[in-house]
């Protein structure tokens, strides 16, 4: 900027021309600057491609989940007449639907089996997760929008702005712009906008991307609205402290070793480094360990096999005085039914239980990654973004849990079939009509209210995001004092 | 030597070259012991699930003191498999933090035992593990470049490159000097935790040896990259900016369209459908004749074609042979799994011969015997072990012969074998020819450099 087009400055609307004037020999600056163009328009190819190509994958497993569900649904349709106990360990296989908003950020997806088999006094692992039949590639990370933003975005950002002010410093300009009366404030505010505006043009396609599948699905409408908030939000963020890092260093090059540095530091080094923390700081038991804790504190509640054992005793006792009889023999109902009712009913009450302790104590170890999250917006982003998407942790819990539901339901309602349509005598060379269970209700996947995650993880998020727009704003404004006093 | 002592004193006299060793080394001796660590916390894990074992063992073992149904033995006895971490798993973790280190088996089916995941959290596994591999792969590079990015320009920035080349030393020999120099600081603060770690955990020493020049040949790479954009850029910070976007490509773009496009050539959804194959299989026998599934077993086990025959109620030996003729009939799906795994591997393998960052972790993690080829050998393991479990006991269901303690304690227990790393010789000659020809690249362009 020639000090020849700088206007007096007077009164607000002096000032708000003179930042406009900032801002505008800025974005000339950029354009004419190849490094710039070269690397935004790298930057708008890759998150097109990423935008695409996960779509296209996303599309692949929902529809590679939903063939396997049919498969399942009619292999289960197809029963011949059976003993409903042998249903109930023929089993049923339910898969994980896809979120519309899955493709934008997989999140833990890839990572969480998506298979669940559910069959009568077994809790089944989810399995088959992708990570676990990729090789080491996966660990590189995922070409989603969410990875192009998080991650590969704050570096051209900090590419783009770590000269702003530091070269107007260098070239000596910054003195004589201040000399002339310009005021640090205004100077600051423009290269700020300049700067904002071009990290959201950055984060663009990714955030029509979003606006797009907000358009067309309009159960995830309010989803896409929250997640283009979150997006945009942090790359203004990483804008702003470019801009600002540039305004306090000395050098431009100090400002790009810092800038650098901060993004190792945030976007590559703590989310690595804290889940390790976190996994020594909780431990937890391997699936056999769980498995024999289940086992022994079933056994103990009772053997139902064991004539004397107190539980169920006592239980055939109250069953006896329910209908009035003496003899399990002289029962309307089938009392080998009733038993393994009651027994799926205490062992089910422990894989609940169980489960929840597992959820705590990964819960806990989430604690203490998201405790972070100031010093790391991107952290904050991620619990956002995941949670937003349904493709995190709460959401695969939410999957097992209904998953459970659905088995304790499934299972029940067979062993009543047991109870109510099957004799005591001669109790296991008996069938029943097929139609039974095709009549049982199908798993429906419920997923988590919007309100809820908003609560949950966008409100701590958007929290971290204006904490440090707050604190770069006042710093902002500082250095803006800083450099009407001394503009070197 | 003098004129080593004297760059030495330059290149460390620098604020941010030191500070940036320094904070290399306390990475790299972090991510050291955080993989001590986590092997560590395995293998107590597969101590204590080894006690759970032993009182779940002798509880049946108790109920067959007086001797009773080896068909019942083989049903309710679970037999633990597990896979210790190699020695070498510290520096590279790979997948263990993903893969069920320790299965227990039944004689039952196996297809419909293999699969189970281990309990993780995926919100841990995402981010992936802070290794020595993860250290040398993402963050060495970057300090590469934080040491090498001004190396011509900072001279000339500073007035001084006309100086350097007026001196009686030839330019590129200085430049070499440098390089070699600070190739070897970063090199020892690499391989120094490292070798410390590999001497604590026992790693053989010619695998530390060869982590330690697989570090230098990534290194070298990354050196001779660096060498080669330096010398032609003017400014320090269009070099920073070059070799940036360099480092973004190779580490963080390239590896991941390559993933996808892996996932897309070839998808697994084949092991969900393997499990719905085999539970039909088995299930369905429930239903029909019992002597067409003893037809169907007798077929590829004739051995047992001879003995006694099948009476009206239930008996263990048809319930183990629908078993056995489900995991039969879901074979050649379970070769087209294997194949498909097997299949991603190799296109990794294939893509570390132009991507340096891939190269060393498919070394790195052949090595330390914790990739998915690793998860593979072990499931193959424990279908021999089920093979001889059911060697065992068959002759005691077919035949209805009595199951005794003194039968009970023969029991074939798991082999454990120690786990053993391989090197990935493609991979490890790919680095060393890319390490070759970036390196050589550098120290064209170097002597090019004019004042």
């Amino acid at each position: 900027m020639s000090a020849a087009t700088m206007p007096r400055v007077a009164g607000a609307a002096g000032w708000a021309s003179v930042a406009w004037i900032v801002c505008r020999a800025e974005w000339r600056a950029l354009r004419r600057s190849a490094v710039a163009v070269t690397a935004s328009l790298l930057l708008l190819a890759l998150t097109l491609v990423a935008t695409l190509v996960s779509h296209e994958q996303m599309r692949a497993v929902e529809a590679e989940r939903a063939h396997l569900q049919h498969e399942a649904d009619e292999q289960w349709n197809a029963q011949p007449d059976r003993h409903p106990h042998r249903v109930v360990h023929y089993g049923h296989y339910i898969f994980r639907p896809v979120s519309p908003l899955a493709f934008f950020d997989f999140g833990v997806d890839p990572y969480t089996g998506h298979t669940l088999y559910l069959e009568g006094h077994r809790q089944n692992s989810a399995n088959f997760s992708e990570a676990g039949q990729s090789s080491l590639l996966l660990r590189f990370g995922q070409l989603t929008p969410a990875f192009v933003v998080q991650t590969l975005t704050p570096l051209v950002i900090a590419f783009l702005a770590f000269g702003s002010v530091t070269r107007e410093r260098e070239r000596g300009q910054l003195r004589l712009l201040v000399a002339q009366g310009l005021p640090g404030t205004a100077l600051l505010a423009g290269k700020l906008a300049s700067h904002a505006a071009v990290a959201l043009l950055l984060a663009a396609p990714a955030l029509a991307a979003l606006a797009a599948i907000g358009l067309l699905q309009p159960a995830v409408r309010g989803h896409a609205l929250w997640m283009m908030a979150g997006y945009a939000a942090y790359v203004v963020l990483w804008a702003l402290a470019a801009v600002l890092v540039s305004a306090a260093a000395p050098r431009a090059r100090d400002a790009l070793l810092a800038l650098v540095g901060c993004w190792i530091v945030t976007v590559i080094l703590l989310p690595r480094v804290l889940p390790d923390v976190a996994a020594s700081q909780v431990p937890r038991p391997s699936r056999i360990e769980t498995e024999v804790a289940i086992h022994r504190e079933a056994a103990a509640l009772g053997d139902s096999h064991d004539p004397d054992d107190p539980h169920f005793a006592e239980f055939r006792r109250k069953v006896l005085a329910k209908y009035g009889v003496t003899r399990v023999e002289d029962l309307p109902v089938n009392y080998g039914g009733l038993l393994i009712e009651e027994g799926e009913r205490l062992t089910s009450a422990l894989f609940v239980r169980h489960m929840h302790e597992e959820f705590a104590r990964q819960e806990a170890q989430a604690g203490i990654v998201a405790a972070a999250q100031l010093a790391s917006p991107v952290l904050a982003l991620r619990r956002l973004s995941n949670a937003l998407a349904g493709s995190d942790r709460a959401s695969h819990e939410r999957f097992l849990l209904e998953g459970e539901a659905y088995r304790y339901r499934m299972v029940q309602a067979l062993n009543r079939l047991h109870v109510n349509q099957v004799r005591y005598q001669g109790d296991r060379d008996q069938r029943i009509g097929s139609h039974f269970w095709r009549e049982l209700p199908r798993f429906v996947h419920e997923r988590i209210g919007l309100a809820v995650i908003v609560e949950r993880h966008v409100r701590p998020a958007l929290a971290v995001f204006a904490l440090w727009l707050a604190a770069l704003v006042g710093g902002a404004w500082w250095l803006a004092r800083r450099l009407e006093r001394s503009p070197r | 030597m003098k004129t080593f002592k004297l760059e030495l004193r330059l290149a460390l006299h620098s604020r941010l070259a030191s500070g940036a060793l320094v904070l290399l080394l306390v990475l790299a001796a972090l991510a050291v012991w955080s993989g001590l660590h986590a092997v560590g916390q395995q293998r107590e894990a597969l101590v204590r699930i080894a006690a759970v074992q032993r009182a779940d063992v002798a509880a049946v073992a108790h109920k067959y003191r007086d001797g009773g149904e080896a068909g019942y033995a083989a049903y309710s006895t679970p037999h633990l498999t597990d896979r210790p971490p190699a020695p070498l798993a510290f520096a590279a973790f790979g997948q263990r933090d993903l893969q069920p280190f320790a299965l227990r088996v039944r004689l039952l089916g196996l297809q419909a035992q293999l699969y189970e995941s281990e309990s993780i959290n995926p919100e841990l596994a995402a981010a992936g593990r802070f290794d020595f591999a993860f250290v040398l792969v993402y963050l060495a590079p970057l300090f590469v470049i934080a040491l090498m990015h001004d190396l011509v320009a900072g001279e000339r920035e500073a007035g001084r490159l006309r100086l350097v080349h007026a001196l009686p030393v030839p330019g590129a020999r200085l430049w070499r000097r440098r390089i070699a120099l600070r190739f070897g600081l970063v090199l020892a603060v690499l391989v120094l935790p490292l070798l410390c770690g590999a001497a604590s955990a026992g790693v053989a020493p010619g695998d530390a040896l060869l982590v330690a020049g697989v570090t230098a040949l990534y290194l070298a790479f990354w050196f001779g990259v660096a060498a080669a954009v330096a010398a032609g850029m003017r400014t320090s910070a269009g070099g920073a900016a070059v070799l940036l976007a360099v480092f973004v490509v190779l580490t963080l773009v390239l590896p991941t369209l390559v993933n996808g496009a892996i996932g897309r050539a070839v998808p697994v959804s084949k092991g969900a459908e393997l499990a719905l194959a085999q539970r039909q299989a088995v299930h369905t026998a429930w239903d029909r004749p019992k002597e067409e599934t003893m037809t169907k077993f007798f077929r590829t086990h004739p051995e047992w074609r001879g003995t006694p025959p099948l009476t009206a109620q239930f008996q263990w030996k048809w319930y183990y042979a629908m078993h056995q003729a489900g995991d039969d009939a879901v074979a050649g799906q379970v070769d087209d799994y294997r194949t498909a795994l097997t299949a991603r591997e190799d296109w990794t393998g294939h893509s570390g011969w132009l991507l340096p960052s891939v190269a060393v972790q498919a070394v790195l993690h052949r090595l330390a015997d914790t990739d998915l080829r690793a998860h593979m050998g072990y499931l193959e393991r424990i279908g021999a072990f089920h093979r001889q479990l059911r060697a065992y006991f068959y002759p005691y269901i077919f035949n209805e012969r009595p199951f005794g303690p003194a039968e009970f304690a023969g029991l074939p227990r798991w082999e454990r074998a120690a786990g053993v790393g391989t090197v990935a010789l493609d991979a490890l000659v790919a680095l060393a020819l890319l390490a070759a020809l970036a390196a050589g690249a550098g120290a064209a362009a170097l002597r090019r450099v004019r004042p």
